[in-house]
């Protein structure tokens, strides 16, 4: 009998957990916490500081942009990180309006893993998008290296690879990288919106930012410490603290509330993540602490869009996600239907977006990218646009 | 005591009958993957293309390959939670000993023998001192992972000589790559161990009920290290297996692969309670998933259906067995009462 139970009570457990496993909605929501800006350049931030501003108006063109021929067949796939994050959705969104605008007859698919499979899951839809014989396939790679073998496989079946918000590392098996924005240009915006904030006189602030050891939250703040040290329009901003909240909504809401303790003088807590920014926001919403302590960073306008409206944080920026799966769009149509090349120093007129350049990436060792840019920078003029 | 009363009755009542044929758990899956190849090879015109067919055994080459093991551990009325952890651990401890510039097959060797030593530990705990296999793999499941995590910490290891990533990515024998050929060996050996050898009878047996068994004279302890040590070994050479496919490791490889390898043995007929269950079973559930995965990929069905529809496959295989048997007691118990009044009237 004792045995009977016990051994239906682990029936039930692994019963359980196997239909969890079948329910993948709860981790999505948690996931964009840590992915939201994603980490582009996780591979060498270092690298960043010697950006391409040189490089991207480098080679004068004698021919001029390249512009895409519409109504050609290319049967693309957009492969996000993972379903139920809604920057893909976005991304998914600036694709269709791309895929619509240039008369694509053939179908632009958008295919994803769950979020607990994502590594394995991105290899199979590659491999089997291959299969298909599909013409190209958009990558926001979330498998690191480990994916270069199917995207190798897909470029020898003949596909157009391209990758967008996060690249290959190696870039094996990946023609061109849609970067979203440059590392030192996020330094630059963050100083930019705490001297709005805090007006011409400056004042103190602290960063609330997600984990001690992601890579591009550190290349963030690290840009951001540059610009205050280097840059004398920013000498009256004083950066009092960097605390983390773990990309936590809970953690971070503490930590915020725990700076605003520790600081009585601070004005502004500025958090490059969008689980941070939110939860800081609410927390100095909660204590009604809104008119001394404002809340700036990088932020989603769906999730700001009341606190910048309430005064609590009048500006904060983001890149669309919209626009990026634009760009990638066309920068896939082009190289699939053999307007481009894939060489640096190509350029091409990418829609209403305008003509961008390929370029070497600085940030990795190997490959090439183009670097969309430039933030957006959203507040109550423009945030319940961009929320819906 | 309920064995006794399942091999009571005759078959004489029509709803025995069709009881008996859902009873042959194979008899339907084979139904099912009929209607799984048919429906996908008209819909999708590459779907029996050989590279196609190749391709749906390599995406998931790792987990079929331990599923044949678990086959086993779950028959002998165990579980082995920590099977995906121990692939990440041996394919870490393979990507951190070339980092450290170790000879990929000295790396490869000590990856495998992780297996091995991760195996005994289980083995230990479960066999000779006694604890549930759920608790003692499950906390492996975590301190394997753990381990794997702390050695690669963040990053992604690659560029292993290119023989070895070749050995993952390439044809070897015809149009089969290596993990394959390995699996269809090991399907051999599976077998004729579990279905052909006393140590196969011992696996059910003990599954069966453990006291008889070791009343019997079957020595469980030793049966149970080796299905537990095999299993890990296994689980570590799926992991380096899986690391010459990708061309590079990281601390998250392999993470929730259980459940998939779990899934794929209960739908195969294998009761969780242990007892019964066999590699045929198995072998078809493989390849109803298989296909069926990639048969919805071929038609762009994205991953929240897919998985949603091996859910729901998965409910329906530990639903209807014991549903059905519910049913069929409580048809045996009223005929017991009414069989008497029937003698005396």
């Amino acid at each position: 009998m004792k045995r009977y139970i016990s051994r239906g009570f682990a029936f039930l457990i692994i019963l359980s957990l196997l239909v969890t496993a079948c329910q993948p909605a709860a981790p999505a929501t948690e996931a964009p916490a840590t992915e939201a800006p994603p980490p582009a350049e996780t591979e060498a931030p270092a690298a960043a500081t010697e950006a391409p501003a040189a490089a991207t108006e480098a080679p004068p063109a004698e021919a001029g942009p390249v512009e895409a021929t519409p109504g050609q067949e290319v049967n693309m796939v957009l492969l996000p990180k993972f379903l139920g994050i809604l920057v893909f959705d976005q991304a998914n969104q600036g694709a269709q309006e791309a895929h619509a605008e240039l008369q694509n007859a053939g179908e632009l698919q958008f295919l994803g893993p769950t979020p607990e499979n994502s590594v394995a899951g991105q290899i199979e839809i590659v491999t089997t998008a291959a299969t298909q014989g599909m013409d190209a396939i958009m990558i926001s790679n979330n498998a690191g290296d480990q994916i270069a073998p199917a995207a190798q496989g897909a470029r020898d079946a003949g596909m157009t690879v391209v990758t967008w918000d996060s690249p290959i590392p190696s870039a094996e098996g990946e023609q061109i990288f849609v970067a979203q924005v440059d590392f030192d240009e996020t330094g630059r915006v963050m100083a930019d919106m705490a001297l709005s904030i805090l007006g011409e006189d400056g004042g103190k602030f602290a960063v609330l930012s997600a984990s001690p050891d992601a890579a591009n939250q550190n290349a963030w703040i690290a840009a951001l410490e540059e610009v205050l040290a280097t840059d004398s329009t920013y000498a009256s901003l004083e950066l009092l603290d960097i605390v983390y909240g773990n990309d936590q909504s809970e953690d971070s809401y503490n930590q915020a509330l725990a700076l605003v303790d520790k600081y009585p003088d601070m004005e502004l807590i500025m958090a490059p993540t969008t689980v941070g920014i939110a939860a800081a926001a609410k927390a100095m919403q909660d204590e009604g602490l809104c008119e001394e302590v404002k809340v700036s960073g990088l932020g989603l306008p769906a999730e700001m869009v009341s606190y910048t409206l309430n005064g609590c944080a009048p500006e904060f920026a983001l890149w669309s996600f919209v626009d990026l799966g634009y760009l990638t769009y066309y920068t896939t149509y082009l190289l699939a239907t053999g307007g481009i090349e894939g060489a640096v120093g190509e350029r091409f007129e990418a829609g209403r977006m305008g003509t961008y350049t390929i370029e070497k990436d600085p940030t990795r060792d190997q490959g090439l990218r183009v670097l969309m840019g430039p933030f957006t920078v959203y507040d109550a003029t423009n945030v319940e646009a961009a929320a819906q | 005591m309920s064995r006794s009363t399942e091999s009571l009755p005759g078959g004489q009542s029509p709803l025995l009958g069709v009881w008996e044929r859902l009873r042959s758990w194979e008899g339907l899956l084979l139904v099912l993957l009929f209607v799984v190849i048919i429906v996908n090879s008209l819909q999708a015109p590459a779907y029996l293309s050989v590279g196609n067919q190749v391709n749906l055994f390599i995406l998931s080459i790792e987990k079929i390959i331990v599923a044949l093991v678990m086959t086993f551990i779950i028959i002998n009325a165990e579980i082995d939670l920590s099977v995906a952890s121990m692939m990440g651990l041996s394919a870490c401890t393979l990507g951190w000993l070339h980092e450290q510039g170790a000879p990929i097959w000295i790396a490869l060797l000590i990856g495998l023998s992780v297996g091995v030593i991760g195996g005994a530990f289980n083995s230990f705990w479960i066999a000779i001192v006694g604890l549930p296999s759920l608790v003692v793999t499950l906390a492996m499941l975590i301190g394997y992972r753990g381990l794997a995590r702390v050695l690669l910490e963040d990053r992604s290891i690659g560029e292993f000589p290119q023989w070895f990533d070749n050995l993952g990515q390439q044809p070897l024998i015809g149009p089969f790559p290596l993990a394959l050929i390995i699996f269809f060996l090991l399907l051999i050996v599976a077998v004729i161990i579990l279905q052909y050898s006393g140590f196969g009878r011992y696996v059910y047996v003990i599954g069966n009920n453990r006291e008889v068994a070791r009343y019997s004279g079957v020595k469980v302890r030793r049966a149970k290290m080796i299905l537990f040590i095999t299993s890990s070994t296994i689980a570590a050479l799926a992991g380096l297996l899986f690391a010459a496919r990708l061309g590079a490791v990281r601390g998250d490889i392999g993470l929730g692969f259980e459940l998939d390898i779990i899934t794929m043995v209960l739908l195969g007929g294998v009761s969780i309670f242990g007892g019964s269950g066999s590699i045929f079973g198995v072998l078809l559930s493989i390849l109803i998933i298989l296909n069926l995965r990639n048969g919805m990929s071929l038609a762009n069905i994205t991953g929240h259906v897919q998985t949603g529809v091996i859910g729901v496959l998965l409910i329906l295989s530990v639903l209807v067995p014991n549903l059905a048997n519910e049913v069929r007691a409580i048809l045996n118990r009223r005929r017991r009462i009414g069989g008497p009044q029937d003698t005396t009237a």
